[in-house]
């Protein structure tokens, strides 16, 4: 079982799958950013398995998901600025309540 | 009459002098210029409002006196007159319009009217409307109008002409709704360019027709080619009818005749300078100009003249017997004008252009006189117009009264003043061409005449006074700007007639105006018998006199007549003996019941149905796409929520759509 | 003590368990961060289930990549995320209504998603075979990371700065250039005592 490509890739969809759903359903900002790291991880993991599993990927997988991390690193940044920077003007940390962008 | 049995020599038109085209020029510029600059810097103007607008005048005045002396004493244009091209106005295809003028020898007769008139009515509103506080746009309209009217005179075409026309239509809904505060001014203005747009439609109509039969709108090729169409079979004869009748559709509206004629009446609303310039004589004489200036095509539709006889003939008998009751000293005289109106119209009818022409010059001067001088009147006992609260004016406004019984002697036709000459010829020509139901009828309406002018004499000027007491004292004579205007206009509607009418049928305004009718004469062919004074004309003249004398003293006895004292008493008895068609002249026939009856009432249900209609099945239709193109993207608005996540559900279920299509389509 | 080949009564070699194990701890805790109802517990389940990644990581033999995990995962990226938590829940306090009105459209939006991952690749014929275990080491990423990927490594260098300063500028409190501004400003209200309160009992509180 661990021996097969499948499994991480299974792995990696359902984790992908609990993210994608908290970031569609959870109405906290940061609740949000949090889903998405998980979707960014579940990412990683199927390009590690990837990397680990077909050898012409040998050694690019891993470090390509270096770089992911990095880039969500960037991201998580950001983000968290913009929460913070939202939430300083609306006094909210609730996303449903940002409809400026409606109008 | 004037005879002339050879064929007219193929006149060659000129096209005048530089100067004289200048002059022409000048006498659109100037009126325009003044309405400019009067409009833009009079309110500045104060109590001066008339500086630019009254000099303006004066001067196109003076231009157009130099104009009507080459015309028609030098003959320096010749039987064609003078026709010049300004630019090329509308050059789209085949359509070809120009702004081109001519000055033939109507227009010139034209002219004298309206510049003479114009003239001295603008001098007149210097002290008629001195106290009002818009007199400035009171001298801005009323260049407007001179401009209006003189493009209607000048122009050598017949878009030309309809602009001009509307022109005129609209200076006259600006000076009748001049008080626009009033209610009733408002809606007399509104009425008379809304009945005027039932005559206009015809005239369009007629010029549509015009350009559809003859490829051109210039007066000269219109002239020439219909009436050789005509000759060639190339159109049929009920064509030429319908255009004539469509032409006269739109000189109904201008002129008020019969059913059209109920806006004149109500126009009194405006200022009186208004009512005598343009609601007597001017603007009312456009149709008749029309009539007159298109008689190469009426000349070929003798149906067509036989209608405008009739109606012509039922105006004037219907317009008298409704002046013979009213109240108000300017309602009379409305009455009275279109009562005149249609005698030019009986007389175009009956074939007789050169006395309409001739009436319509006559009656300019006096219908403008006697205006001017109710204006005065009204002016003396401050704004009161009803003739029941006045009386005994005579010796205390003596200038007006004068000049007034002048003009009143002229227009009931007492020899040698003005209208006796030109309405005794309209009756004459009317009886020797054979419309001897014309002639009745205009001889009992001579009666009328004489009997409701003198009725305003002796209700105004004789008598006992019954002004009010409190403004008894205070009557006074008009200042000199008002009474000048007066004088000036009693001297032309006492001697115009024996200026241009003597010898009877064989005058100069006869010699002046043949070769303008020369088409008409000859299609008509009513060679005239030599005048005989001791013959039928002498007969015919002695009548129509007669008539007048007995109105007059009729008139004299019942209302008083100088010293003569008015009898009340028989004119309560008379009135209560006739008390059917005395009402039923006082309240105008009904005609404004039945309006009401036949176009806001009836009318307003069939318009309601059609607004219905309107409403729910083609604004429905419209309105129904809108709201649907609307509803859909108020439904589609709904999916900008402005809220992140629903977006972001968006594209999952966009990424699923196009996954799960992918899978499909890929297997 | 030596650990039998197998595991009984399952039959699974211990790698399986481990997997299994890890599974277990990385989806329970990816789902309590998606449904949690305290944002802070959310916070700590996303480090759990991070934690079980890296895990993975060994398993799949990449040490380095397991490595990087722990430190800007678990070290740096939730750290910043409990501290943001701080920041914005300090008033608020955990919330009743987790989730919005479309959770369950959400829902159906992830399992479909799910799904259609699933039978992809179920469906996919995958190579079976693990490479070479020596190709993640180390020596041999590092080697990649300054020949091959020389560039991406510049161009994420420089995204780091740029987010560096992009996050410090977002976050950073405008400076009030009117003092009478700040006044209205809901905090410093907040922080006053509230006017009903007689000022008596706060100076007798005192001491």
């Amino acid at each position: 079982m661990s021996q097969s490509l499948d499994a991480y890739l299974i792995l990696a969809s359902l984790l992908f799958a609990i993210g994608t759903f908290g970031f569609l359903a959870r109405r906290n900002a940061i609740a949000m950013l949090m889903s998405i790291e998980l979707m960014l991880n579940a990412v990683n993991l199927a390009i590690v398995a990837f990397g680990a599993y077909v050898p012409a990927l040998a050694g690019h997988g891993a470090l390509i998901a270096l770089f992911v991390m990095a880039v969500a690193a960037a991201e998580a940044t950001v983000g968290l600025a913009i929460v913070i920077a939202i939430y300083r003007n609306k006094r909210t940390p609730l996303v449903d309540e940002y409809a400026s962008m409606r109008e | 009459m004037p005879f002339f049995t050879e064929a007219p020599a193929e006149a060659v038109a000129t096209t005048g002098s530089s100067l004289d085209q200048l002059l022409v020029i000048a006498l659109l510029a100037l009126p325009l210029a003044g309405f400019g600059l009067t409009a833009l810097v009079g309110r500045r103007l104060g109590a001066r409002a008339w500086i630019i607008a009254v000099p303006a005048i004066i001067v196109v005045w003076l231009a157009a006196l130099y104009l009507i002396y080459q015309t028609l004493i030098v003959g320096a244009f010749g039987d064609a007159g003078m026709h010049f091209r300004l630019y090329e106005w509308i050059p789209a295809g085949d359509f070809h319009v120009d702004v081109n003028f001519a000055v033939d020898a109507l227009t010139a007769v034209m002219l004298i009217v309206v510049t003479t008139v114009g003239m001295l009515v603008h001098v007149y509103s210097i002290g008629y409307m001195a106290h009002d506080p818009g007199r400035w746009r009171f001298f801005a309209y009323l260049n407007f109008f001179m401009f209006s009217m003189l493009l209607l005179v000048l122009a050598d075409n017949f878009l030309l002409l309809f602009v001009a026309w509307e022109l005129v239509g609209l200076s006259s809904y600006l000076l009748i709704g001049f008080w626009y505060r009033r209610r009733s001014a408002a809606l007399a203005a509104k009425k008379a360019f809304i009945v005027n747009r039932v005559g206009d439609l015809g005239f369009g109509l007629g010029i549509m027709a015009i350009w559809t039969t003859v490829g051109s709108l210039d007066f000269g090729e219109v002239f020439t080619r219909l009436p050789g169409q005509l000759e060639s079979g190339a159109i049929q004869p009920w064509m030429m009818i319908g255009i004539c009748l469509l032409l006269f559709a739109g000189a109904m509206g201008k002129s008020a005749q019969f059913p059209l004629h109920v806006w004149l009446p109500d126009a009194m609303e405006g200022p009186t300078p208004v009512s005598a310039l343009i609601h007597a004589a001017t603007m009312v004489n456009a149709g008749v100009y029309l009539v007159a200036r298109a008689n190469p095509l009426f000349a070929q539709a003798p149906e067509a003249l036989f209608i405008v006889a009739a109606v012509g003939i039922f105006t004037c008998i219907l317009a008298a017997s409704i002046a013979l009751t009213q109240k108000d000293i300017k309602r009379v005289l409305a009455y009275s004008t279109l009562s005149q109106l249609g005698y030019m119209f009986a007389a175009l009818g009956v074939g007789a252009f050169v006395p309409a022409i001739f009436h319509l010059v006559t009656h300019g001067f006096f219908k403008g006189l006697l205006f001017l001088g109710s204006g005065s009147v009204i002016h003396a006992v401050h704004d009161e117009q009803d003739m029941d609260r006045m009386g005994g004016l005579w010796r205390r406004i003596g200038i007006t009264h004068a000049t007034m019984l002048v003009g009143s002697l002229a227009i009931v036709g007492i020899p040698p003043l003005a209208g006796f000459f030109s309405k005794d010829e309209i009756l004459g020509e009317s009886f020797k061409l054979g419309f001897v139901w014309v002639w009745a009828i205009g001889i009992v309406v001579a009666l009328m005449t004489a009997f409701y002018m003198f009725r305003l004499m002796g209700k105004t000027f004789y008598g006992p006074s019954n002004v009010d007491p409190h403004t008894e004292p205070r009557i006074h004579e008009s200042p000199r700007s008002m009474t000048v205007p007066l004088i000036l206009l009693a001297v032309p509607s006492a001697l115009i007639g024996l200026a241009l009418g003597l010898p009877p049928e064989n005058g100069t305004i006869h010699h002046w105006l043949e070769p303008v009718f020369r088409p008409l004469d000859e299609a008509l062919h009513h060679g005239a018998a030599d005048y005989q004074i001791l013959g039928i004309d002498g007969f015919l003249l002695g009548a129509s006199v007669a008539v007048a004398a007995v109105g007059m003293i009729v008139a004299w006895r019942l209302f008083g007549f100088f010293r003569l004292g008015p009898r009340p008493a028989l004119v309560s008895s008379v009135t209560g003996r006739l008390r059917g068609p005395y009402v039923f002249s006082l309240r105008k026939w009904y005609f404004d019941e039945l309006n009401d009856l036949l176009f806001v009432r009836i009318g307003g249900v069939v318009a309601r149905g059609l607004w219905w209609f309107d409403v729910h099945v083609i604004d429905g239709a419209v309105n129904g796409v809108a709201s649907l193109t609307q509803g859909t993207g108020r439904g589609l608005r709904l999916v900008q929520t402005g809220r992140v996540q629903n977006y972001a559900l968006g594209i999952a279920a966009g990424l699923l759509v196009v996954a799960v299509g992918y899978l499909i389509v890929a297997r | 003590m030596a650990l039998p080949q197998t595991i009984p009564l399952l039959g699974w070699s211990w790698d399986d368990l481990i997997f299994v194990v890890l599974a277990g701890v990385m989806l329970g805790g990816a789902l309590m961060v998606v449904i949690g109802r305290n944002i802070i517990r959310s916070g700590l389940y996303m480090i759990l289930s991070f934690a079980a990644l890296a895990g993975f990581y060994v398993l799949l033999g990449a040490p380095i990549v397991a490595a990087a995990q722990v430190l800007i995962y678990i070290g740096a990226i939730s750290v910043l995320i409990l501290f943001a938590i701080m920041l914005t829940q300090s008033k608020a306090g955990p919330s009743n209504l987790v989730f919005h009105h479309q959770a369950w459209a959400a829902g159906v939006a992830a399992v479909g998603l799910a799904v259609l991952l699933l039978i992809v690749i179920l469906f996919t014929d995958w190579p079976a075979e693990v490479a070479d275990g020596v190709a993640a080491g180390t020596a041999a990423i590092a080697r990649l990371l300054f020949s091959d990927y020389v560039l991406a490594f510049e161009i994420v260098s420089v995204l780091l700065l740029a987010a560096v300063i992009g996050g410090v500028f977002l976050a950073k409190r405008e400076e009030a250039l009117d003092p009478g501004e700040r006044q209205v400003d809901e905090p410093t209200l907040a922080r006053q005592p509230p006017p009903d309160r007689p000022r008596g009992v706060a100076a007798s509180e005192g001491p």
